[in-house]
């Protein structure tokens, strides 16, 4: 099986507050985990370290193979400039808050990075865009500005200005915590979508019932480690007291 | 002196102080974005000295500035002064100046994007350059007109200010007339000219503002 995002022994702390406590976590391609876990956990910061957005104090990362970070001599040391523009694409993320380009078109948001990054040609990026915009059932918003959509369209889109990068892996920060309720469903739809074709993706989510139809793996994190992992199934049925108890506060 | 000759004078005044007004604005929007960036410098050395120079700059008259900016070549270097300098003085003195004001507008604007739009373009695998220039720039003038059409305003006004090192500008050719012929119509004259030059300029604003409202 290949692995395809490797994560060993991974720490951080903020301020001597140790936020990641040694996580060990190797992502195959094709499979879906969803991390879960109480706010503090450390769900977040695990994604920020994964991409890189944040830095990590010690372990190691890489993505398909490659070497991103690694530990030398008790530091954390990362690959060269080079080295990460190419691990770099491997990777996709999709914020809490979308973080789309206000400035520009939905068309423009997504096809701006593979133009102007992977230096893709025009007419195919504009081609690979609006077959997303299709598939994600946005063909007719291609024209309008983020702020002219609903906070469940900017998500679609912000998922599609990912996916135009043809990434191999892609994380989700919580990616539907910042909408109505009324809009998670058509966030969550897409991602099924995405799950049934096999993208291999790592989803932080508060949304149990989702993270239970479509994950092939579960881990439950609290305290900075993690507590506890495995199928749905076993997540859902685990004695582990703390997860039972955070898995029945949602149930309710 | 007839009111057509009157006018007639002050518009050859206001030639000048228009070129002080353009070749000022011209310098000091790049210079202010360059000293915004020393400003929010890792480096702390830069930073600093960018800070106290801001603060000197924002601190001390205008019109000091001019005089030290015109006699330092003199006093400083013991190079002598040609009168071709004047000029260059006035437009040095200003760029300076106002590059100072223009750096902590421009520093408030990029301050206030929010972090999110650097790690979205930090992922999609931006460098640093196209971060800046292509994401974050163009809402950063966005949001940076309405200070920035403030000091534009002033600048126009500012522009009398030429007249210490002998420049004749606009409002120094008003005090002539005013003093020769003994009445403040002139001055009135001269008021009404730069009324009107502002209203040009708010107005040039107000359209830059409303083409930039395309996105929120």
């Amino acid at each position: 099986m290949e692995e395809y995002v490797e994560i060993s022994h991974m720490k951080k702390s903020f301020d001597g507050l140790s936020v990641l406590k040694d996580i060990s976590l190797s992502v195959r391609k094709g499979e879906v985990v969803s991390i879960i876990g109480p706010s503090g956990s450390g769900k977040s910061t695990l994604l920020r370290c994964a991409t890189m957005l944040d830095r990590m104090d010690g372990g190691s990362l890489s993505y398909l193979g490659k070497k991103a970070a690694w530990e030398e001599n008790g530091k954390c040391v990362y690959a060269s400039k080079n080295e990460m523009k190419q691990i770099h694409r491997q990777f996709g993320l999709v914020f809490q808050n979308f973080n789309l380009f206000p400035h520009y078109t939905v068309l423009k948001n997504i096809i701006d990075a593979p133009v102007s990054v992977d230096k893709v040609p025009v007419k195919e990026a504009k081609e690979r865009a609006e077959a997303l915009l299709a598939k994600l059932g946005l063909a007719d918003k291609r024209d309008a500005y983020p702020y002219q959509l609903s906070g469940g369209q900017q998500q679609r889109v912000s998922i599609a200005r990912a996916l135009a990068l043809q990434p191999k892996v892609l994380f989700f920060d919580e990616p539907t915590s910042a909408l109505d309720p009324e809009l998670t469903g058509e966030v969550l739809k897409v991602i099924k979508e995405l799950a049934a074709e096999h993208m291999t993706m790592i989803i932080v989510t508060h949304e149990m019932q989702f993270a239970k139809e479509l994950s092939d793996r579960i881990i439950f994190m609290e305290q900075g480690v993690i507590q506890a992992q495995g199928t749905p199934e076993e997540i859902f049925s685990c004695d582990n007291e703390r997860v039972r108890d955070f898995i029945g506060k949602f149930q309710g | 002196m007839s009111i057509a000759t009157m006018v007639a004078e002050l518009a050859k005044g206001m030639v000048v102080s228009t070129e002080v007004f353009v070749l000022t604005l011209l310098f000091s929007l790049p210079l202010g974005l360059i000293l915004s960036f020393g400003r929010m410098s890792a480096n702390a050395p830069l930073r600093l000295v960018t800070k106290i120079y801001i603060s000197l700059m924002r601190g001390t008259p205008l019109m000091l500035q001019l005089i030290v900016v015109y006699f330092a070549p003199f006093y400083v270097f013991g190079i002598k002064i040609s009168s071709g300098y004047r000029f260059t003085a006035v437009i040095l003195a200003f760029v300076l100046n106002y590059a100072a004001y223009f750096a902590e507008i421009y520093r408030a604007g990029i301050e206030s994007i929010p972090v999110g739009q650097y790690e979205a373009a930090r992922v999609l695998g931006y460098n640093r350059v196209q971060t800046f220039f292509k994401i974050i720039l163009p809402q950063v003038i966005k949001r940076i007109l309405p200070p920035v059409t403030n000091e534009t305003i002033t600048l126009v006004k500012d522009t009398s200010l030429a007249f210490v090192l002998a420049v004749t500008e606009m409002f120094t050719v008003a005090k002539q007339i005013a003093a020769k012929e003994s009445s403040v119509m002139p001055l009135m004259a001269a008021g009404a000219f730069y009324y009107i030059f502002n209203l040009v300029v708010a107005m040039i604003m107000e359209r830059l503002e409303k083409k930039m409202s395309y996105f929120r």
